[in-house]
């Protein structure tokens, strides 16, 4: 592929650290799972799924490396809290289990709708790339899927937990599509091939409709500028636990 | 929401053609779920080409000694169990005997 030009590359950089910090930081939510999901053969799968997305995320990071001539763990393990690009809905600690179902359910989702127009992408590595992260995030969706259906035919109390945690999650999932800074030159150029606007209204469709028999309806909700820059210290303090051991012994090799 | 889980025997293949073989068995609450563990405890490395997931109630068990392993001599329904070997010399010899008279 020809050269970019420094624009459409710090656009380009914009959008992978956009994926793929939100892959980092879920991949590291749900391994807080690992020991104590609610039973063996779960326990297995959720920590599969979470080393799935930290190695969707490493992917990600190599190829943003190459793009800005950096070092993929570097960018991984070497920013502060603020710096890191993750969607909202990623800010919050793990919660119970009803909780990291319904997170995991509206991400997949969204993430879905993601890779389906990044795989169409003209920027071929990225396509190639995508395509690739797509067919693992196929069975990641069904995993989700049927978790949500369980928990939303349970008992009721379940149920409401369930419904409770669609509810508080709502609005920071719509910051999966929050508009990127360089999007406009990502779109002309054909390596975004839709505006997230145009993203986010295909997930809501689908979504809502899933969603809503559950949680009852859901209010209007929209991406918004900071939708990829607010911090919490739920990620703070995960950002302490994923950086120590890194963090622990300067530029480590093992 | 069913809690109650279920044992499903899983039998994977490792390559097109090759048999299915037993591979374990994982607990799960329904056939949807019983697909998705099968895949990460046999599957989730690239080792299966094909799995087989089976509720372990489908299964028909035959472990009745009497039928299995009934009390009288059966080397006699073994390959090996009628030995011809020293049947086999003899009728060589008669053999040679009779073309050297």
């Amino acid at each position: 592929m020809t050269e970019l030009d420094a624009t459409t590359r710090e656009a380009l950089a914009e959008l992978l650290l956009a994926v793929a910090d939100d892959e980092f930081v879920i991949g590291f939510w749900d391994s807080e799972w690992t020991g104590i999901a609610p039973m063996l053969e779960e326990d297995v799968a959720t920590s599969s799924i979470a080393q799935d997305e930290i190695g969707h995320a490493r992917a990600l990071y190599e190829l943003l490396a190459e793009v800005t001539d950096d070092d993929a763990d570097r960018i991984a393990y070497g920013r502060d809290p603020e710096a890191y690009r993750h969607a909202a809905l990623l800010n919050h600690r793990r919660g119970d289990w009803a909780f990291s179902v319904a997170r995991r359910y509206l991400y997949e989702t969204a993430d879905a709708v993601r890779l389906e127009a990044l795989a169409r992408s003209s920027h071929e590595r990225l396509a190639q790339l995508t395509g690739k992260m797509r067919r693992e995030e196929t069975y990641h969706l069904l995993h989700a899927e049927a978790w949500l259906r369980r928990l939303a035919d349970g008992p009721a109390d379940v149920r409401e937990r369930l419904a409770d945690a669609i509810r508080r999650l709502w609005a920071d999932a719509q910051q999966l599509f929050a508009p990127l800074d360089g999007e406009g030159v990502l779109v002309t150029a054909g390596i975004l091939p839709q505006p997230m606007a145009t993203l986010h209204a295909a997930w809501t469709a689908r979504v809502r409709a899933a969603v809503e028999p559950i949680a009852g309806k859901l209010p209007d909700a929209a991406p918004s500028a900071d939708g990829r820059t607010t911090r919490t210290d739920d990620f703070r303090w995960l950002h302490g636990e994923f950086t120590m051991v890194a963090g622990g012994v300067e530029a480590a090799t093992w | 929401m069913s809690t109650t889980e279920r044992i499903w025997e899983v039998f994977r293949q490792e390559d097109e053609g090759d048999p299915m073989v037993h591979a374990g068995n994982v607990n799960a609450p329904d056939e949807e779920l019983a697909m998705h563990y099968a895949r990460e405890f046999y599957g989730r490395r690239g080792e299966s080409h094909r799995l087989w997931i089976v509720p372990r109630d489908a299964v028909t068990e035959l472990d009745d000694p009497d039928l299995l392993k009934p009390p009288f001599d059966r080397s006699h329904k073994k390959p090996g169990g009628y030995i011809i070997k020293h049947k086999l010399e003899a009728a060589k010899q008669r053999a040679a005997g009779e073309a050297g008279e």
